[in-house]
């Protein structure tokens, strides 16, 4: 074994820990916060990063052939799609109405209430608007 | 042989080997919420989460058994992953 070749797989082995750090960080967030968003805080960022940093490692063991520039294609496109499917899953639970957790509420907050979107008895907080925004989209139909 | 002395007897195939069971360990701590989460978004986004894991675990797969079939099975994948996400939170 040359030296080029444990260089390579000691870098490999570096970007596949860190990679596996990050994505088991991100479970664990997905598992233990209070609320959609924030588990959408933890999933979105973490296992785009973990799965980035897991095939740039798978990258440097293969060396610069065909399969490389195929994982360069999947974390081009893995870039690109996951903040967009973030982004559009954030947007339609706005949409229907799902409300971000907040730390006076003890309960467990009040899922999926279509019907009375910033009039929950905290609209003293964020009631103007959340009834805005509502009542902006109602016209589309959603 | 300098990489004895680091890795010992483990190989290369045995890192990814520990990596695509880590993988697989996130992935059904990840099914958790997605069984018991309350609510259609937490389904779709676990659902969002373990398909980003499988891609890892599919690219994973392909550099153990040295197969470079499974990276067109990973792309593939990644493609179908995000325009299930799409259509989910479409309808």
């Amino acid at each position: 074994m040359s030296d080029t070749t444990m260089i390579t797989n000691m870098l490999t082995i570096m970007l596949l820990l860190v990679g596996v750090f990050f994505m088991l960080a991100g479970t664990i967030g997905f598992v233990r916060f209070p609320d959609f968003y924030s588990r959408m805080h933890a999933t979105g960022k973490c296992d785009t990063l973990g799965e980035g940093l897991m095939l740039v490692a798978l990258i440097v063991y293969g060396g610069a052939t065909f399969v490389s520039v195929k994982i360069l294609f999947l974390i081009t496109f893995i870039l690109l799609a996951n903040p967009t499917s973030t982004h559009a899953i954030a947007k339609a639970a706005y949409d229907v109405g799902l409300e971000p957790w907040r730390s006076f509420d003890s309960e467990e907050v009040a899922w999926l209430n279509t019907d009375n979107t910033g009039n929950t008895g905290n609209a003293s907080n964020t009631g103007n608007s959340g009834e805005g925004r509502a009542g902006e989209d109602g016209g589309e139909g959603r | 042989m300098t990489g004895a002395l680091l890795f010992g007897t483990i190989g290369m195939v045995d890192v990814f080997l520990a990596m695509a069971i880590l993988i697989v360990m996130a992935s059904f701590v990840s099914l958790y919420r997605g069984i018991e989460g309350p609510g259609i978004f937490n389904r779709i986004i676990a659902v969002n989460v373990i398909g980003t894991k499988t891609i890892v675990l599919l690219v994973l797969i392909g550099f153990i058994y040295e197969r470079p079939d499974f990276f067109d099975i990973a792309l593939v994948y990644a493609i179908l992953n995000f325009i299930m996400t799409i259509a989910a939170t479409r309808y």
